[in-house]
């Protein structure tokens, strides 16, 4: 009976965003008041800082791009406070958003009202009373379904909601919903980390012009992202799957005026958004490839038949189908060498970092891949060493990354595919006694952590923002921000010790199983990788924290507090933004001790034995490489100021053409644009175009035009005399006699 | 070579040659002259086959209206200034070639053909004398009883108003 | 020699070829005009030809005993004649028609339906 209703959990979202969109949202444009002249540039600011002409020194250098929009007088002898003045910044014009009341436009481009009206804050309650509603509801079925498990549930699972789309002959297409354990454990996770991201958004969206759209993208990306959770069969899960491509390229995009900033190698979110789209496209395509082989082959596409199927299938085949599966996951999911729209995808707000690029939407792909896993398990062999090579390998070469880059996000988002990598390799060497299990489990963990990391990262950035009245990312320009924000970097603190694996924190607990499966199945280059990897990660997010919010000079040795090396006064975020840190760090610490999560997923499995776990040898040289990686860092970062560190860096080659190389993401971003540029673009794009225009066209036209050269040619034969006709006549008469004649003594 | 042979050689020759000359000349009213040659040779050879009657109609007919109308025409339609007032265009070659392929064709077929027809002249022979030509033809065309030709006859009177009527319309000046 | 029906065929077909270059290639309407009586001439004597060496007898039940199979080519020829006649007289007066339009006789000036 509880079961039979879940299906309200998964439309309950898509209720929202249509309430959302029809009705708040539309009550929100309708309520926003019009004003006839715009109020000059220095009012707002003049109050704030007491003099106008410095402060809009600083903005002419940072103001960037020339056009008419942010084109901020530079003419020193036209006043800047005449209000009929025409060079003056039509400020807060905004075509999206009608025009604004005494709002300037921001240096990140979003249109700001000073004041919410009632139609954005009831979206927004809308949004969090429906996405509460699907929270509770999922934590209940979590509960019942652990503590009084259902037989039914637990082997087949139930269909939820079901509607037959096609049926014709042997084409059975059923939109089909179902529910079973695995299903329960992401949905508790994707809707907790929603809602929580929902309520924060409340404040670091605060006097954003958008503020409604915000909202109704967040509750579609919750209905996509659960889509793909409930789906049964292939079809819906890919329509899931792209729904989500369409909400993430909604929601990085968000900022529709913003500007790409070179310097910082940061593109507009505008381009992000379509480079993320393009580049999941791109692993889309294998993804329908092996959904259409493994139709072809077995006439379904429902998981459950599947299982069943593939046992009779030609193995090549489906090892082949398999690898093309996973392609669609490496693209959604971030791994090498489709993993570059992920830290641009930071460019949208960091609710949206913290909701779909840590903990949701990129766990899509190991979604699939542990819905999949019967399939994987029938295929030969080499299908999961694919998956936990590239696995393996992505989370290295992320590390790797990670350790020199200066852009905060850009960190975490590093981070999150190196940990993505991992869960691949989790799902690659548990084998048939664990199942889905080990996988799965490091993406609950992690799905708590990250969007802690990312929700802290959100807090200071809004709170730089206000201090320096700029968006600031750069870590150079943090330090010590622990005593000015001591509950973000509390929680932040907490969730680098989980994903550094500390003992006794959730991260520690997932990852060394990891690790250890890859031991035990003697899989030793996955091991190897994994647990460098390991070492890495504590290394460059204890780093990120020293940056962020120690410093030499800190208490407890440089860990905590020091000098800040920005401007303006730093300020803890308000309750609406800390109250998810919190929430989120207990399950950050909590979450690993759940260890009947692998015998929940799959009741043949074994389960996570902490007392085993804590004996093997492996697991503590785990730990002591995190430990190392910790300890480097706190050495480095928090003794030594950060000026010499850098100084260090550049004066030896060796180090600083290792710098350069990581710091450039091995130039792989520069490399994907040259071949979009050139090979995509120029080359085959232009052959394309060039083949269009002159082959097809031409042949169109050319078809058209030798008709019409016939014509007027053959229309000459007209030509009003009648003795050409006659000749015409006769001649025809000539030729048809003679041609009679010498066919008749032919054949005579 | 018998009369009959002879005259027919005779007037063959002058119609073929006046023929060219209708076609060749530069003035057309010696062509127009040379049209007369032409017909009045069609009228002996029709008495030279037994058909006195239509000899004199060509006679009456072509050589009396036709003529004197086509030199009315002439007369009518005079232009001065050329030296040269039946001139040919320039598809004479090709209209050349086309002649002579019909015309060969047609001598031809007309030779080779397996259902040639009496070669031997015994036709009109066969006809009963005492009664002339005209007498013949009357019967022919108007006779009410048996097969004749009457029919015909008064559509060709009616094609004669017509044209009657016609060429007058056409031909007056408004 | 005797006179066969060969002989007056090929005079027929020789006279129509002669005409037919006449109407062809003549540009005075009138000198095309007279091309076309030399053909219908060139048939008449075809007809008659023909008449005169029909060696078809049918028997005719009635007592006049007309003359069908003896004259048919005469009566050909007799309604050619007319027809032609007639034609030239239409035709003439076309032509003065025209003349007085457009000051010209020359057929190949007269091509307004053309192209």
């Amino acid at each position: 009976m509880l079961y039979q209703y879940s299906w309200t959990v998964l439309f309950a979202p898509l209720l929202a965003f249509a309430v959302i969109i029809f009705v708040t949202r539309v009550w929100d444009m309708l309520s926003r008041p019009r004003v006839q002249e715009v109020p000059a540039h220095g009012d707002t600011h003049a109050d704030i800082h007491g003099s106008i002409d410095p402060h809009h020194d600083s903005h002419n250098e940072r103001a960037r791009g020339a056009d008419a929009i942010n084109r901020v007088p530079t003419d020193g002898d036209k006043s800047l406070d005449d209000p009929t003045n025409s060079n003056s910044l039509p400020i807060g014009r905004d075509p999206i958003h009608g025009v604004l009341h005494g709002g300037h436009l921001d240096d990140d481009d979003d249109p700001k009202v000073p004041f919410l009206s009632a139609g954005a804050k009831a979206s927004a309650y809308v949004a969090l009373v429906l996405m509460a509603f699907a929270c509770i509801y999922s934590w209940i079925l979590l509960i019942n379904s652990v503590v009084s498990p259902d037989p039914m549930l637990v082997k087949t699972g139930y269909t939820v909601f079901q509607y037959t789309w096609l049926n014709l002959g042997n084409i059975n297409y059923q939109i089909a919903f179902h529910i079973d354990h695995l299903a329960i454990a992401m949905m508790v996770v994707v809707t907790t980390v929603t809602l929580l991201v929902q309520f924060y958004s409340q404040g670091y969206m605060q006097n954003s012009a958008g503020y409604a759209r915000f909202y109704s993208y967040l509750s579609l990306f919750a209905f996509s992202m659960l889509v793909i959770v409930f789906a049964q069969n292939f079809l819906v899960i890919f329509t899931g799957w792209e729904l989500v491509g369409l909400s993430s390229y909604l929601l990085i995009g968000f900022w529709i005026n913003k500007k790409a900033k070179p310097e910082e190698q940061r593109p507009s979110p505008a381009s992000a958004s379509l480079q993320a789209f393009v580049v999941n496209r791109i692993g889309d395509v294998g993804f329908i490839i092996g959904i259409m082989i493994l139709f072809v082959s077995t006439g379904t596409f429902e998981f459950s038949k599947l299982q069943i199927a593939v046992l009779g299938m030609n193995k090549t085949a489906l090892t082949v189908a398999m690898i093309c599966i996973f392609c669609g996951a490496i693209g959604k999911s971030a791994q090498f060498p489709l993993h570059v729209w992920l830290p641009s995808a930071m460019e949208g707000p960091t609710p949206v970092s913290a909701l779909i690029h840590a903990a949701t939407m990129v766990a899509a792909g190991v979604y699939m891949v542990a819905r999949t896993f019967p399939l994987f398990y029938a295929a030969d062999p080499a299908a999961f060493q694919v998956v936990g090579w590239i696995g393996a390998f992505t989370a290295f070469f992320a590390a790797t990354i990670a350790l020199v880059q200066s852009d905060f996000k850009r960190v975490l988002a590093f981070s999150t595919i190196s940990q993505l990598g991992y869960m691949f390799v989790g799902l690659a060497v548990a084998g048939s006694e664990y199942g889905a299990g080990p996988g799965m489990f490091h993406l609950f963990t992690h799905a708590f952590f990250k969007a802690l990391l990312f929700l802290g990262a959100g807090s200071v950035l809004f709170a730089l923002h206000h201090a320096m009245h700029r968006e600031v990312q750069d870590m150079r320009l943090m330090g010590g921000l622990a005593t000015r924000m001591p509950i973000t970097a509390a929680t932040w603190l907490i969730a680098t010790l989980a994903i550094s694996g500390f003992p006794g924190f959730s991260g520690f607990f997932s990852k060394e199983t990891i690790i250890g499966l890859a031991y035990d199945h003697q899989q030793w280059g996955l091991y190897a990788l994994t647990l460098v990897t390991a070492g890495l990660t504590a290394f460059y997010m204890l780093r990120a924290f020293i940056l962020a919010f120690g410093g030499k000079g800190g208490y407890l040795g440089g860990l905590w507090g020091g000098p800040y090396r920005g401007e303006g006064e730093v300020h803890e975020s308000p309750p609406t933004m800390t109250i998810p840190l919190i929430l989120l760090a207990i399950p950050s610490v909590l979450a690993g001790y759940w260890t009947g999560f692998f015998t929940y997923l799959n009741p043949d499995a074994k389960p996570l034995d902490i007392a085993q776990l804590l004996i093997l040898p492996d697991t503590w040289i785990g730990v002591a490489v995190s430990l190392v990686g910790l300890i480097v860092a706190y050495a480095i970062y928090a003794r030594v100021e950060l000026t010499k560190i850098e100084a260090f860096v550049q004066s030896r080659p060796a180090l600083r053409t290792v710098h350069r190389i990581l710091y450039n993401r091995y130039y792989i971003d520069a490399f994907y644009d040259w071949l979009v540029k050139y090979v995509v673009l120029n080359g085959i794009c232009w052959l394309a175009q060039a083949f269009d225009t002159y082959v097809i066209d031409g042949i169109v036209n050319g078809v058209a035009s030798l008709i019409t050269g016939f014509g007027s040619g053959v229309r000459r034969v007209e030509t009003g005399q009648v003795q050409s006709y006659m000749i015409g006549f006769f001649g025809g008469v000539a030729v048809l006699a003679v041609l009679a004649l010498v066919l008749i003594n032919v054949v005579k | 070579m018998d009369l009959t042979s002879l005259l027919f050689w005779l007037f063959a020759i002058f119609m073929v040659v006046a023929a060219l000359l209708v076609v060749g000349l530069r003035n057309i009213v010696h062509s127009a002259l040379a049209l007369i040659i032409v017909f009045a040779m069609a009228a002996g050879i029709y008495v030279l086959l037994n058909a006195e009657f239509i000899g004199i109609v060509q006679v009456l007919i072509y050589v009396g209206a036709v003529t004197i109308l086509i030199l009315f025409a002439l007369m009518l339609t005079r232009i001065g200034g050329h030296p040269r007032t039946n001139p040919t265009n320039r598809q004479w070659p090709i209209a050349l070639v086309i002649c002579a392929l019909v015309g060969a064709t047609i001598v031809f077929a007309e030779l080779t053909s397996p259902r040639a027809i009496a070669n031997v002249g015994t036709g009109a022979g066969q006809l009963p004398t005492g009664v002339s030509n005209v007498v013949r033809i009357g019967q022919l065309l108007y006779s009410p009883t048996s097969y004749s030709y009457v029919l015909p006859f008064e559509i060709a009177s009616l094609v004669l108003l017509v044209a009657i009527v016609g060429a007058i319309v056409i031909g007056r000046e408004d | 020699m005797g006179l066969t029906l060969n002989h007056f065929l090929i005079l027929g077909a020789v006279l129509f070829c002669i005409g037919l270059y006449g109407a062809i290639s003549k540009r005075n309407a009138i000198a095309v005009l007279m091309g076309i009586e030399i053909m219908l001439n060139a048939v008449n004597v075809t007809m008659i030809g023909f008449s005169f060496f029909n060696t078809v007898k049918v028997h005719r039940p009635d007592g006049f005993g007309n003359y069908a199979q003896y004259l048919t080519g005469q009566i050909f020829a007799i309604f050619i004649i007319t027809v032609a006649a007639a034609e030239a007289a239409v035709a003439l007066a076309m032509i003065i028609a025209i003349y007085r339009k457009r000051n010209t006789v020359d057929v190949g000036e007269i091509d307004m339906m053309k192209w």
